[in-house]
């Protein structure tokens, strides 16, 4: 966490987003919510993978940047070097729905390679290979600049409907509006699927791989079918942070600090219940989001500490509730068959 | 040329970071994720004895040492042995919540400021042009490195505390049974892991800066370190830190070779780790687990393509809660 | 393929090796089981039971050897192959789904259910609706006859030792095996729960299923099994009826004895 704040601050003072910045509490809460539902989908996509199927993943971050970076190509107009912007691949000005199909078949499909050597290996091994997996992509984005414009990032991207005159606000809830349908629809989908004697299974595996095996489980092929469709949920992430932020750049947006506070969403509500996720991020963001409301409102020597202190929150959350309520604030329900 | 001598010195500093870690993976059982917040908190430590009190870095190191040994020994205290035996996970999570105060912390406290510790000033003697030799950055870090080396093969090779260390790792509970006191010699680890932190992060900023994320950004070298050679093995952390570090600096000419950034140099570390952790999980130097479970798949691809049959069986076993 | 014996075997274990880090586990080991029996297994601690089980069973891969089931040669594929083909496993220490219910648990037994695949879910799902309600019933049928019917819907953590168990052994019939490899299944279980655990063995053995089971219990392998095999050091040294074994000298030096 404490990285989408940080591009907005940059991106307000870059200008990206000109008319954002005046344009009352509503614009602004605008703002929390739907960087909340992309918290929300990273969130439901690392609890399809932990919380159902135990697959700790620490690459997170990675993922979010696949979808992200495919869709700021996918979407944007063709944008030619100029003086002091280098250009980035590009210029397909796609539509939003195929960039968010790409994206998720991007991180989905990488998701599904990165699973094949590692989600055999035990918890530990594969969240340092899958940290290590996120960071290698962070060096490439930085790094790989006709593709990715390096660390000045791509942008602008186009809003998802352009008003005339300009409206932050009206902007801001077509957002909230794009945000909120997708993650109705995910959370159907996603209900009906883990509900279901698939879901039933990738719990299983969870609870006891090698007694799932021995009830004639193939636990293999349901960890790939799992970490690859979080995977690429988190990848659909990534499209809705593209195309709501409107800039996105490697060096904050994509570090590790998000795969961590999307951990503490996770725990906080509840692994293996998808409503808590939602709840965790929207709860989790919030706090972060209220870091910098009060930031204004803050003594200027407590202006940069305020997001340090926010961080050593979320640090705190994480042992504190990791020893004391492992299971979530919101404990998985238990399911009655008839 | 200047690439090996870079590869050695990072080398030296990557094993110093590695052994500690491993020795406390190997006892504990968990990745320690807060371990590169805990070499930056001892960058700090001796910077602020090296600012403040205005004494020389030795004392700042010495002082560091101490103060990352008692901080490791309240980790344990105070969090970690909640943790036991409830699976690597929640240690994993836990741990990443302490680095996250850790960094942090050090953020709020003294800024994200860049500092350099106070040394005295000794020019570079010129090899070749463009390659510097320096008394305290090249020579230093390697003997720092290989006294650390030869103190803990000491330690676990003739003292009782490093017998009844090396006892513990293999087999906890034939260890509580044969009397070793395992509280002792968990506290006793955690001490040596944290304190081997905090000499990693006096070297780490001699050699550079001391930032807020020095600790943290050769994080994934030491744990590829580790796993190469082994989780749990000083010994192996030793081959694994030569492999990586050397595997970093000496990729520079090849991919400058290659046409490519030599900024990719930091990815090379994490491909000897994903070849080792295919084919050889347990590590070049450590042994294959007691127990292993069969791997699918993977194992058939790899079997087809190398007519190696069954070499990949010995996946790890899952091991714990 | 080797010649077969004139009375067909549903288990044989040819010369199987396995080695942990330099020891030997299980050592050229060869036995076999005939169809509808109930056969023991017994040997001292470290004898390499558990691990020929989780051989047979496919959780871990053979160094060498061969392991028959039927007229298929199994070692090699993976366990849920081999759960398809009517093979599974309980084991000592039992390995329940903790946070799942009784009933789930043995749902999960179900084979080839539709709802298990994700196409289905999508495409199929009046078969999906079909397949669950089958194997419901089915669940619930096993749960009678294993009398953990009024369980049905509790955790299975909150079992008792003795209960977990006889999930165990529920869960593995729901996927209608011909041979289960029981691994202590009255361990640690109260007198009257064991005897009926193993009269319900013996009801399945008569309606034609086979057990090949570890005990420590001198009185259930004694009374209960009709055939004996002991192992020791990795290898089988004596084979028959629980009385001849009783009686064989090297089994009393080798085990009962020492």
């Amino acid at each position: 966490m404490g990285v989408p704040a940080r591009p907005r601050t940059r991106n307000e003072r870059a200008g990206a987003d000109r008319t954002a910045i005046d344009t009352g509490i509503l614009t602004n809460v605008g703002f929390y919510v739907y960087v909340s539902i992309v918290f929300a989908l990273l969130a439901l996509g690392f609890n399809l993978q932990w919380g159902y199927t135990g697959l700790f993943n620490a690459g997170i971050a990675g993922f979010f940047l696949i979808g992200a970076y495919t869709t700021a190509i996918a979407i944007t107009p063709p944008t030619p070097p100029s003086i002091g912007y280098p250009g980035h691949l590009g210029g397909f000005s796609l539509p939003l729905w195929l960039a968010a199909i790409l994206s998720m078949a991007a991180a989905g499909s990488v998701a599904a390679l990165v699973a094949l050597p590692t989600v055999r290996l035990r918890a530990d091994y594969l969240a340092i290979a899958t940290l290590a997996f996120a960071e290698v992509l962070r060096v490439v984005a930085i790094n790989w600049e006709s593709v990715t414009a390096g660390t000045i990032g791509i942008f602008p991207i186009p809003q998802p409907v352009e008003f005339n005159p300009p409206s932050a606000f009206l902007n801001a809830m077509v957002k909230v509006a794009i945000g909120a349908g997708v993650l109705l629809i995910l959370l159907v989908v996603l209900l009906f699927m883990t509900e279901s004697p698939w879901g039933r299974v990738l719990r299983a595996v969870r609870e006891d791989e090698e007694a799932t095996m021995a009830l004639g489980k193939n636990t293999f092929l349901y960890k790939l079918q799992a970490f690859a469709i979080g995977g690429a949920l988190m990848g659909l992430a990534g499209w809705l942070f593209t195309i709501t932020i409107n800039y996105i750049e490697p060096s904050g947006s994509f570090a590790p600090a998000i795969t961590f506070s999307v951990w503490v969403m996770v725990i906080v509500g509840g692994a293996g219940n998808l409503r808590g996720a939602i709840v965790g991020a929207f709860a989790i963001y919030g706090l972060e989001w209220l870091s910098v409301q009060l930031k204004d409102y803050a003594p200027r020597e407590l202006k940069d500490t305020i997001f340090y202190i926010r961080l050593m929150i979320v640090g705190t959350l994480l042992i504190v509730l990791i020893i004391y309520r492992p299971e979530g604030i919101l404990r998985e329900k238990k399911r009655i068959l008839r | 040329m200047q690439y090996t001598l870079a590869g050695f010195r990072l080398s030296s500093i990557v094993i110093v970071a590695a052994i500690g870690l491993t020795v406390i993976y190997g006892i504990r059982g968990f990745a320690n994720f807060a371990y590169g917040d805990l070499m930056t908190l001892g960058a700090y430590v001796a910077l602020f004895v090296n600012m403040n009190m205005a004494l020389s870095l030795v004392w700042g190191a010495i002082v560091s040492f101490v103060v990352l040994a008692l901080v490791g020994i309240l980790l344990e205290v105070l969090i970690f042995a909640r943790l036991e035996g409830r699976g690597p996970v929640p240690p994993i999570v836990a741990s990443v919540g302490v680095g996250l105060i850790v960094q942090n912390g050090i953020r709020a406290v003294a800024t994200t400021q860049q500092w350099i510790f106070r040394v005295p000033f000794i020019p570079e003697i010129p090899i070749v042009p463009g390659l510097g030799f320096h008394w305290i950055r090249d020579l230093g870090t390697v003997a720092v490195g290989l006294a650390f080396m030869i103190s803990v093969h000491i330690l676990l090779t003739y003292t009782n505390l490093g017998k009844a260390m090396r006892a513990t790792a293999d087999n906890l509970e034939l260890a509580k049974a044969t009397g070793i006191d395992t509280k002792l010699v968990t506290y006793a680890a955690w001490a040596v892991s944290c304190s081997f932190a905090s000499t990693a992060g006096v070297l780490l900023g001699l050699i550079g800066v001391v930032s807020p994320v020095i600790g943290f950004n050769v994080l994934l070298l030491v744990f590829a370190a580790v796993i190469v050679g082994g989780i749990g093995s000083p010994y192996g952390a030793v081959l694994g830190g030569l492999v990586i570090g050397l595997s970093q600096e000496m990729s520079v000419p090849l991919l400058l070779g290659l046409g490519a950034s030599s900024a990719y140099k930091v990815a090379i570390p994490f491909i000897v780790m994903i070849a080792v952790l295919i084919l050889r999980p347990w590590g070049i130097a450590g042994r294959p687990p007691p127990f292993a479970r069969r791997v699918f798949f993977i194992e058939k691809i790899l079997d087809a393509i190398g007519g190696r049959p069954g070499a990949a069986q010995d996946a790890e076993r899952e091991s714990g809660g | 393929m080797t010649e077969r014996s004139e009375a067909p075997l549903i288990l044989r274990v040819q010369d199987v090796r396995k080695s942990f880090g330099g020891i030997r586990a299980v050592d050229d080991c060869s036995l076999a089981v005939s169809p509808q029996s109930v056969t023991g297994l017994i040997g001292p601690n470290g004898a390499g039971k558990s691990t020929l089980f989780n051989l047979i069973a496919g959780l871990y891969r053979p160094d060498g050897g061969e392991i028959w089931f039927g007229d298929t040669r199994i070692d090699g594929l993976p366990p849920f192959e081999i759960v398809h083909l009517g093979l599974t496993k309980t084991w000592q220490i039992p390995h329940e789904l903790r946070n799942m219910t009784v009933l789930e648990n043995l749902v999960l037994g179900s084979k080839h259910n539709a709802g298990e695949h994700l196409t289905n879910l999508f495409f199929q799902p009046g078969l999906v609706r079909r397949d669950e309600k089958r194997w419901r019933q089915r669940a619930r049928e096993v749960l009678r006859l294993t009398q953990l019917d009024a369980l049905a819907n509790e955790h299975a953590k909150a079992l008792s030792g003795g209960q977990k168990k006889l999930l165990e052994l529920a869960r593995a019939l729901m996927t209608d095996p011909t041979l289960v490899l029981l691994d202590e299944p009255v361990a640690g279980v109260n007198p009257t729960l064991a005897g009926n655990l193993m009269d319900l063995i013996e009801k399945l053995r008569r309606d034609g299923r086979t057990f090949f089971l570890i005990e420590h219990d001198m009185n259930v392998v004694m009374n209960r099994c009709d055939r004996v095999i002991v192992m020791h050091q990795g290898r089988t040294i004596a084979d028959g009826t629980p009385a001849s074994v009783k009686a064989n000298p090297v089994v009393i030096e080798s085990y009962l004895g020492g």
